[in-house]
């Protein structure tokens, strides 16, 4: 199957909310998204992009389809102290009946080209530990599980945290 | 004790790339330290910075080893500047064995992910990085 990989436009944040949504689904959080498709377009195309994203799409069976997009990847840059820039993989899915294609494959290969071009020393993310699938898919690609080789454990803030810390103590 | 918490500037790199391997050999990983102050100037301080940084300086005579709440503003003010940016969350990464770390930001209301989701951190590096990037087909 023929399928195109390429840099996400503006017209494209309607099916990136629905494949993070898809992708929540399938990782049993979905109730967790509250984004919406006016954030996304302000947050990844305005003066300051937040994120980067590419997708997939491939050609409808009758020339006269419309394309459609089946997979995509969010990313952004951060930085290590240890080493430097890194590649952060925030997303990373592909429709279910797309799958199995090399489509995967062909995105995180792309990714870690970019990476190596940005001269970044690593690409990093993280996956659910029940997602036997993604371990998998991960681990044969040479990567490294940090929580349990190291025992990184992954903190999280919420708003309402964050609110309270934010606001001045009582001197 | 009087402390000041501020933006870092260019000359703070020497101090935070200091620091920064003070916090490695705490965290048992000085091995894998490999920038020094050079890359912080470059990377922290230029046209299009990839990083942030805050430091909290006391003045000379006021050394002392106690506990004095400089932890909590550095992170209150993060928290600050991550709220007036309309920021949800704060995520960060600490290690399992780090125990007053650990509940540092547990009593601030953190939760430690891995355990209630179960999120595992993964990495890409060095010549894994670089085969995974071979195999992608030219353009």
């Amino acid at each position: 199957m023929e399928y195109k990989l390429r840099k996400a436009e503006p017209r494209d944040v309607p099916d990136i909310l629905r494949l993070v949504k898809e992708l929540a689904k399938y990782e049993e959080m979905e109730h967790q998204v509250t984004l919406t498709e006016k954030e996304l377009l302000e947050d990844g195309f305005g003066d300051t992009p937040f994120y980067h994203c590419i997708i997939t799409e491939i050609q409808g069976e009758k020339s006269s389809e419309d394309r459609k997009v089946v997979g995509f990847a969010m990313y952004y840059f951060t930085y290590d102290p240890w080493v430097g820039k890194q590649l952060y993989l925030e997303e990373f899915y592909v429709m279910d009946e797309y799958r199995g294609l090399g489509i995967g494959s062909g995105i995180l290969r792309n990714l870690s080209n970019l990476a190596m071009k940005t001269r970044c020393t690593g690409m990093m993310f993280v996956v659910a530990e029940n997602n036997e699938p993604s371990v998998q898919f991960y681990k044969r690609r040479g990567a490294e599980d940090l929580s349990q080789e190291e025992g990184w454990r992954l903190f999280r803030f919420d708003k309402d945290s964050l609110v309270k810390m934010a606001a001045p103590s009582e001197e | 004790m009087n402390f000041k918490i501020r933006r870092a500037a260019k000359e703070d790199c020497k101090d935070i790339s200091r620091m920064i391997m003070d916090l490695a050999i705490y965290e048992k990983m000085p091995d894998q330290v490999k920038i020094s102050h050079e890359e912080l100037e470059r990377d922290g301080f230029c046209q299009n910075p990839l990083f942030e940084c805050l430091v909290a300086e006391v003045p000379e005579e006021h050394k002392s080893n106690e506990g004095n709440g400089i932890g909590t503003a550095l992170l209150s003010k993060v928290a600050e500047i991550g709220k007036k940016k309309q920021c949800v969350r704060l995520q960060l990464s600490v290690l399992n064995w780090n125990t007053p770390s650990r509940d540092f930001y547990a009593a601030k209301g953190a939760q430690d992910l891995t355990v209630t989701e179960g999120w595992h951190a993964i990495r890409f590096d060095g010549q894994n990085l670089d085969n995974l990037a071979n195999e992608a087909p030219k353009d």
